[in-house]
This record gives structure tokens, C-alpha cells and sequence, in this order.
């Protein structure tokens, strides 16, 4: 097992200058001159050339991509176009909502989709069922963006019961930290769960036809017990394969979500970096979002080992 | 003896697309205490129906017991309440199955599985459940039990997971243990071994077994008394050395010409003609008729009562009455 864990840990490198190499060359390679807008509208093409000579962008790209890799290994990951800042500082500094926000959604939701996939499978086609199975292709047929303006409008703006839009560091109190997250991690989760749900739901079902579960039940256990180990632990694998791309469509909710509640995290960083064309700061970004993938699928790999005792690597 | 467990008139039945099907139909048998009962038949006439309805574990959403008495120690199964139920499922009454390959949980040690009706139903610690889960892998010979309590079902042959089944299902000392074909998926050196553990464990704690199988020479090897079933119906009932010696009903004698032999010259083995009914429409007469080389127009017309012939064989057949 730890040896398997050292393998996956190494393999995670080749993934990453694959990630390194196509983030840089797409964004070098994609329409829009930065040095164009930072020089503004009515710039001369001498201004530009300027711009562009001190940012560096008049060199050879693999000459570029040589600067930008070497200062990946010290832990650099440039400066931003625009404000001069270190992106690494930018990206640490927006860190927290983000945080905040996608980890209260994924505890929230997995909380709730995994018991609500238990139950509907346990009465299958019954009222229950009917119901979930129907929020959950409401919830997933629902776009972020449609369901966070419908939540605003109701619980903020009618009802008056949480903040409309912004974002309460948990440093300035507990309280209006939790009032801040609740309506942007609805809207995220929402559809996150009516995936789970769903993928629970069906695994479930296809383990409790199995002839173990029989056995369970003649042994007289009781029901929780059948349901939330013996059928649980089996249909475990898929569900959670099903959350990790789940957090995947969570990171490209996180933008959306950010951007509509107006919440100062690495979602709206990204949008603003886009718009403008700051590469060094997209570039981070989309590094860091990719390592967080790679992490978690490297976890979820992990996971299978212990969850199945047949998988053996 | 007492009998421990009475059926009567047991009718279990199934929706299907094709209707409704009546598996058990009309079946009465008695269990005494400490002995060992044969149920036998052919695939599909109802003998695993009849074990999933005494434990009433007949899947609710298809299947019912829509009429008929189970009695446990005078107790009316049919009617405990589901919670009753549990307390005496894998307690005083027990099942194991046919497949072991699939009937233990893959992802749970064999001793988590043992111990795990051992707490249920004993209400004693976790670590008394867990020698007690020791104590009966040695009980069925499991060498090295300490270790194997460890491991999972995937680490373990067919035999062996058969014998974890027995002790899971012998681990809480039931009064009834019921095993549906417990050696068909076995190899037939390992059929014999799981046969004599299961009639030596039975001298040992006193369990009545039904066994359910449709092998004849398992009958005759382990059950004091058989009752041969034929399309959800008892067609004849006796002590194992009388139904082997004068088998009376001609589906038991058909199920006995079926049987190789290796003391007489004959090449080709005796089948019975044609297929077991239909059981989505009432079978009018006898449900053997259409098969049976003796059948009349009574047979075909009237369903022949059970007769007795005397020590305890009683058959159900107008041709062959005593």
C-alpha cells in the first residue's frame, strides 16, 4: 500500500509538466495581445512594442517558457501584469472564501445526498423515492446561476434573512461568516447532490439485490446496519468516484458562484485575470486547480484500496 | 417427539408479468426436534421458496405468504411483527445458502461477519463475540482460525467459505438451522466434508436441519425423514429408508430411475418425460399428471388426497393408494 502511494505520488509529476506545458503554450497561443490593453485604446504601436518588450513577451516563447519553469521550481509563480503583485501572494490572499466556500458545499452536500440515495434506494419506488429522485433531476437540470438570483431574491431580498451578496472572513466572527456561505453553498451544491443522490440511489439498489445481503438479513440484523455497512461499504466505490468529478464541476461552479454572490475568491480572480489577460496570473490558477484535481483523484485511488479489500495494487 | 416446526398449507406466491405464481402450494410438513428433514425436488418446484417463507424473508415489493401457518415452538410466524422477526432470525432460526461465493459479504472479515450475529443476538461484548467467532471456526475445522478471523471472503475456497457460513449460522445455537442446496456449487470431495461437518455439529448442539436439496444421495446420506415436493405440493413423505426402498408416488420413483447406478448394466439413465407445469395458472388435478405414466382422467380432473401407507410414508396419488 505505501508503496503504491510512493508510485502514485511520482506519477502525479509527469501529469503536471503536461499541465505546465499545455496551460502555458494555450494561453500563449490564444487571440488577445496583453500588452495591447494594458497600453490602453489610443496606444501607438511603439507604446505597445514597449509594453510588450518589458514584460518579456517580445521573446522567443520557449525562452518564456524557460523563465516561467524555472521559476515554478523556486516556488514562483511570476508577477501579475497588472498590479505588480506576486501571483502566489494573490492566489493566498483569495484562498479563504474559496476554501470556505467549496468545503462547507462538499461537507453540506455529501451530508445530505449520501442519506437521501440511502433511503430512496431502501424504498425504492416508494413516496419517498418519488420525491428525492424528483428534487434531485430538478436540482440537476437547475443552472447555478438561475438558482443563486432565485435564492437572492427570496432569502435576501423579500425575506431579508441573509446577506444579498459578499463575504465575511471567519476572523471577523463566526456568525456572519456562516450568514455569508449559506446561499452561495445552495446554489453551488444543489446540483453536486442531485448527482450523488442519484449514484447512491443506483449503487445502493444494485447491492442490495446481492446474495450477501440476503445473508445479512437472515442473520436478523438490523436494518440500519444491512443498509449502512453491509450495503454501504459495497456500493461505496462508485459514489465516491462520482464525488471526486463532482469536485471538478464544483471548481468550475466556484466561478460562477463567486462571481454572482460577489465573493472575493480564486473564482472571481480567475474572471477578472481572463478578462485582462494577465497569463501569469491564469497560469497559476489553472495550475493550482489542476494539482487540486490531481490530489483528489490520487485520494479517491486510495480510497478504492480501503473501501474494497479485493483492489490490490 | 415434538415437533418444533409445523407448516400447513403454506401458499407463497409471486407476481409476475406473466401472473400470479404459486411456488408453494398447499404445502404441510413437521419438523421434530433434533432431526433431520430432506425437502426434495427439481429446480423451480418451490423448496427455496418454502425456506425464504419460514424465515419470511420473501422480497415484499413481488412475493407474499398468502395463506397458511408456520408454527415455531407453537409460535405463529406468519403473524410476529417484522421486529420479532429479526430477534429470531439468525438466533433460533438460521439459513444458510447455496452459493458461497456470494453469500458473505466481500468487503467485511469473516470474523466481523460471525461476530456481527453473535452481539446481536447474545448481547455480550464485542470481544466475547469475537471469540466466540474464533471458537466455531475451529467448531468447523478451519485451520489457523486466529488468522483467518482477518481475513475476507476472497481469501478463502468455496469449502471454506461454506464452513464460515455454517458457523455464522450456528454461532447463536439455533433450534433450526435450514440449508438450501448447501453443497450443489461445492466439488464433490468437499461435499462430503461439509455434509458430515454439518450432521456431526448437529449430534453436537442438538439443531434440527431441513435440508433442501435435489440430490437423492444427499437425502440418503443425512436426513431421517423426506418429503419429495413437486410443483410447490408434498407428492409423498417417509423415513429415508422407506422412500428409498418402496418408493410409491411415480415422481419418486421417476427421480430414483434418474439416478446413476453403478450395479447394472444399463447404458441410458431413466428421465422423466416432458417439463414442470406452469404454476401461473391453478393446476387442476393432479400437477403430475401430465407427466405420470399412470395418469387417468381422475388424475387430470381431481387433485388425489394425501394418504396414509402406513409408518409414517404418506403419498398423494390416486394410482398408487395403498
Amino acid at each position: 500500500m505505501t508503496s503504491y502511494i510512493v508510485r502514485r505520488l511520482f506519477a502525479v509529476v509527469p501529469v503536471m509538466v503536461v499541465v505546465a506545458l499545455f496551460v502555458f503554450f494555450l494561453l500563449r497561443f490564444a487571440p488577445g495581445d496583453p500588452a495591447a490593453i494594458i497600453a490602453g485604446d489610443d496606444a501607438t504601436s511603439e507604446a505597445i512594442a514597449a509594453v510588450r518588450a518589458k514584460l518579456g513577451l517580445d521573446r522567443p516563447v520557449v525562452e518564456q517558457f524557460a523563465v516561467w519553469v524555472w521559476g515554478l521550481a523556486h516556488g514562483d509563480l511570476g508577477v501579475s501584469i497588472f498590479s505588480n503583485l506576486a501571483v502566489t501572494r494573490l492566489i493566498a490572499q483569495r484562498l479563504e472564501p474559496t476554501l470556505a466556500l467549496t468545503l462547507s458545499t462538499l461537507i453540506v452536500t455529501i451530508a445530505l445526498a449520501i442519506p437521501i440515495g440511502v433511503v430512496a434506494a431502501w424504498k425504492a419506488r416508494k413516496l419517498v423515492d418519488r420525491l428525492a429522485m424528483g428534487f434531485a433531476v430538478l436540482g440537476f437540470a437547475m443552472p447555478v446561476f438561475v438558482l443563486a438570483y432565485v435564492l437572492i431574491y427570496f432569502f435576501a431580498v423579500r425575506w431579508q434573512l441573509l446577506p444579498v451578496q459578499g463575504y465575511s472572513p471567519v476572523a471577523e466572527g463566526l456568525w456572519p461568516f456562516a450568514q455569508s456561505l449559506i446561499l452561495p453553498s445552495v446554489a453551488l451544491g444543489v446540483t453536486y447532490m442531485a448527482l450523488i443522490a442519484r449514484i447512491t440511489r443506483a449503487s445502493m439498489l444494485e447491492v442490495l439485490q446481492q446474495d450477501y445481503i440476503r445473508t445479512a438479513n437472515a442473520k436478523g440484523l438490523a436494518t440500519d446496519r444491512v443498509l449502512l455497512l453491509h450495503a454501504l461499504k459495497n456500493a461505496a466505490v462508485p459514489i465516491v468516484t462520482v464525488i471526486g468529478i463532482g469536485i471538478a464541476l464544483l471548481i468550475s461552479g466556484v466561478v460562477i458562484t463567486e462571481t454572482v454572490f460577489n465573493i472575493p475568491g480564486l473564482g472571481r480572480l480567475t474572471v477578472d485575470a481572463v478578462l485582462k489577460r494577465d497569463y501569469p496570473i491564469v497560469q497559476g490558477l489553472i495550475l493550482v486547480f489542476a494539482a487540486v484535481k490531481v490530489v483528489i483523484n490520487l485520494l479517491i485511488d486510495i480510497s478504492y484500496a480501503f473501501l474494497d479489500p479485493r483492489i490490490r495494487y | 417427539m415434538s415437533g418444533i416446526l409445523e407448516v400447513r398449507d403454506l401458499h407463497t406466491q409471486f407476481d409476475t408479468l406473466d401472473g400470479v405464481v404459486r411456488a408453494v402450494d398447499g404445502l404441510s410438513f413437521d419438523l421434530d426436534r433434533g432431526e433431520t428433514l430432506g425437502i426434495v425436488g427439481e429446480s423451480g418446484c418451490g423448496k427455496s421458496v418454502t425456506a425464504l417463507s419460514i424465515l419470511r424473508l420473501i422480497p415484499p415489493e413481488t412475493g407474499r405468504i398468502a395463506s397458511g401457518s408456520i408454527r415455531f415452538e407453537g409460535e405463529e410466524l406468519t403473524r410476529l411483527s417484522e421486529e420479532a422477526m429479526k430477534r429470531l432470525r439468525g438466533h433460533r432460526i438460521s439459513m444458510i445458502f447455496q452459493e458461497p461465493m456470494t453469500s458473505l459479504n466481500p468487503v467485511l472479515t469473516v470474523g466481523t461477519q460471525i461476530a456481527e450475529n453473535v452481539t446481536r443476538h447474545l448481547g455480550v461484548s464485542k470481544r466475547a463475540a469475537r471469540e466466540r467467532a474464533h471458537e466455531m471456526l475451529d467448531l468447523v475445522r478451519i485451520a489457523d482460525a486466529r488468522r483467518r478471523l482477518d481475513e475476507y471472503p476472497h481469501q478463502l475456497s468455496g469449502g471454506m467459505r461454506q464452513r464460515v457460513m455454517i458457523a455464522m449460522a450456528l454461532s447463536c445455537d439455533p433450534q433450526v438451522l435450514i440449508a438450501d442446496e448447501p453443497t450443489t456449487a461445492l466439488d464433490v470431495t468437499i461435499q462430503a466434508q461439509i455434509l458430515d461437518l454439518m450432521l456431526d455439529l448437529k449430534e453436537k448442539t442438538g439443531t434440527a436441519i431441513v435440508l433442501i436439496t435435489h440430490d437423492l444421495g444427499v437425502v440418503a446420506e443425512t436426513a431421517q425423514r423426506v418429503v419429495v415436493m413437486y410443483a410447490g405440493r408434498r407428492v409423498e413423505e417417509a423415513p429415508v429408508e422407506a422412500l428409498f426402498d418402496n418408493p410409491l408416488h411415480p415422481y419418486t420413483r421417476g427421480l430414483m430411475a434418474a439416478i446413476p447406478r453403478l450395479d447394472t448394466d444399463a447404458t441410458r439413465l431413466q428421465e422423466i418425460p416432458g417439463m414442470v407445469p406452469l404454476l401461473t395458472r391453478p393446476i387442476v388435478g393432479c400437477a403430475f399428471a401430465a407427466r405420470c405414466p399412470l395418469a387417468t382422467d381422475r388424475c387430470r380432473a381431481e387433485a388425489p388426497p394425501v394418504v396414509d401407507a402406513g409408518g409414517g410414508h404418506t403419498v398423494a396419488c390416486w394410482e398408487v393408494t395403498p
